[in-house]
């Protein structure tokens, strides 16, 4: 039946409403340039999101964790094959996802006999130096976006601009770890309350329509307190996740998973109780 | 099949053949010879090599750094033809990140041996049609288990554990035996040099193996030659500074009469 234009339209539009829904309970994930290279960090919940995929390279990903890791291992290959066939410095994070992983997304997310990729994916690439750095996030239908300095993955559009705005407000002129690390996080909670409402609104939406103005408040931004007061409470049953890819490293390879060590180190005072251990 | 995280066979799928007989290829006078060694001191594996990459009677190249590090806690030194000993080397790098990073967790000591001696196996064909045989010697810092393994193979792929040290290359019979008598009836059993001693013992010996061998490069203080020199410890592989090989050789190892 799909033969037809219109039907085909439909489907993929009925798709569209389907995945976006597979997001809303996902973690945000937020990514920046700090002074010493890329920081990547999330809060997750039993399978991490965020792994390394070349010397250089990073990932980080929403949605379905099947499909991440077939995505990843796709990414790997083509990393690994390539760094050794030609030369690590022509593994791109633009090449592995103009011409790798993007188009089998698409191709996934059009073909309506087949079941399209449940995620969104983020990937860091490391320059050699900070104006060098490069961020690409690919949605669930294949559409990608390069940007620099700093990127996020979040349910939908509106959330991601939000957080965005948050990050972009918030950097001074230089970011140390600590620093930055405080920062990704705050943007983190920024994001995570903001599907947190949207679920409250469209339910209560949903069985009584006198709510009309809670929806509207929820646009402001919440003041920082309520912010650590959310990250703190994430503690326990999720971990913070976070991960770097340092420029100064020793050797070829230069992300590092920052383990609770790490963290307790750089976190606040304020954070220290969502280190685990 | 890719979730094994296996590149060689990754490679392999691909078309990608390590090594093939060149026929004929024996009668060509290939780039080899080398000394090179390494034995265990107090904290962790020494390995050294000399410079010199030699054709028949020819110096192809003096700077050649025979001892690749293959990832933080491991090394491999190379003898015999350096076109496929590099290309080993290449393979094993990418292996070895290629299984980390997908399997989430580090290749094992045993599983890292296991892919030299695959390798080495895969190149059996050309090392018996002479045009590239490799003999290498696999050093490591094993950390699970807190030791350092010295390991040395044959051109098969044979794997032997050298238990206190391992030598490969033309110039290495002079120093097998002086190493031999240093560790049984030397002032003290070479596992237990501090970091310093190992090294003037490690000069020592290629200068030793440069005197007798004109196929390995000795040290060439003019152009300020040095071999290359590589520590293995539980905090990784550590590269000696030709600035510290410097003093060690003109005060312990240059002999004034």
């Amino acid at each position: 039946m799909y033969e037809e234009p219109y039907r085909w339209v439909e489907a993929v539009g009925n798709r569209r409403q389907y995945l976006d829904e597979q997001f809303k309970q996902g973690s945000p994930v937020v990514a920046l340039t700090y002074d010493g290279g890329i920081l990547l960090a999330t809060v997750s919940k039993g399978t991490p999101k965020l792994y390394e995929i070349y010397d250089r390279l990073a990932l980080a990903g929403m949605g379905h964790p099947t499909d991440l890791e077939k995505l990843r291992f796709s990414l790997l290959e083509m990393a690994h094959v390539e760094g050794f066939n030609r030369s690590p410095s022509d593994v791109t994070g633009s090449r592995l996802v103009k011409y790798g992983i993007a188009p089998v997304i698409k191709q996934a997310f059009e073909e309506v006999y087949k079941a399209p990729f449940i995620v969104r994916i983020l990937v860091a690439e490391l320059g050699s130096k900070q104006e060098k750095d490069a961020f690409l996030t690919i949605n669930y239908d294949g559409t990608f976006e390069e940007t620099t300095a700093r990127a996020v993955l979040a349910a939908n559009p509106a959330v991601q601009v939000k957080m965005l705005s948050y990050l972009k407000e918030n950097t001074p002129a230089t970011l140390s770890l600590e620093q930055g690390l405080d920062l990704a996080l705050r943007t983190w909670a920024i994001g995570s309350l903001a599907h947190q409402q949207q679920d409250e609104s469209e339910h209560q939406t949903g069985t009584e329509s006198s709510t009309g103005g809670a929806t509207s408040s929820a646009a402001a931004v919440p003041n920082s307190d309520t912010l650590i007061t959310h990250i703190r409470g994430t503690a326990g049953e999720r971990t913070v996740e976070c991960a770097v890819l340092e420029r100064q490293a020793p050797g070829s390879s230069k992300y590092r998973p920052l383990k609770s060590g790490d963290l307790s180190r750089l976190l606040p005072k304020s954070l220290q109780s969502v280190v685990a251990g | 099949m890719g979730m094994q995280g296996d590149f060689l066979q990754l490679l392999k799928e691909q078309g990608y053949t390590l090594g093939s007989p060149a026929a004929g290829g024996a009668g060509h006078t290939l780039t080899n010879a080398t000394t090179i060694l390494a034995f265990k001191y107090r904290d962790g594996v020494l390995v050294a090599g000399d410079r010199r990459a030699t054709a028949g009677n020819m110096v192809m190249y003096d700077r050649t750094d025979k001892v690749l590090e293959i990832d933080r806690y491991s090394v491999m030194a190379i003898a015999g033809v350096p076109a496929t000993a590099y290309e080993m080397v290449r393979v094993l790098e990418h292996s070895f990140k290629y299984y980390r990073r997908t399997q989430l967790q580090e290749l094992s000591f045993d599983g890292k041996l296991r892919a030299v001696s695959k390798l080495l196996k895969d190149n059996v064909p050309a090392a018996l049609a002479g045009t590239g045989a490799v003999v290498p010697v696999f050093a490591g810092y094993d950390v699970e288990q807190g030791a350092a393994k010295i390991y040395f193979y044959d051109i098969l792929g044979a794997e032997f554990e050298g238990a206190e040290y391992a030598v490969s290359g033309s110039g290495s019979p002079t120093i097998r035996g002086i190493l031999h008598y240093l560790n049984t009836w030397g002032p003290q059993p070479l596992n237990t040099l501090p970091e310093e001693e190992a090294m003037v013992q490690a000069l020592r010996l290629l200068t030793s193996a440069a005197e007798f061998d004109s196929a390995t490069g000795g040290i060439n203080r003019e152009s300020s030659l040095y071999p290359v020199m590589k520590l293995i410890t539980g905090a990784g592989v550590q590269t000696v500074p030709d600035a510290t090989l410097k003093p060690l050789f003109e005060s312990q190892v240059v002999r004034y009469v």
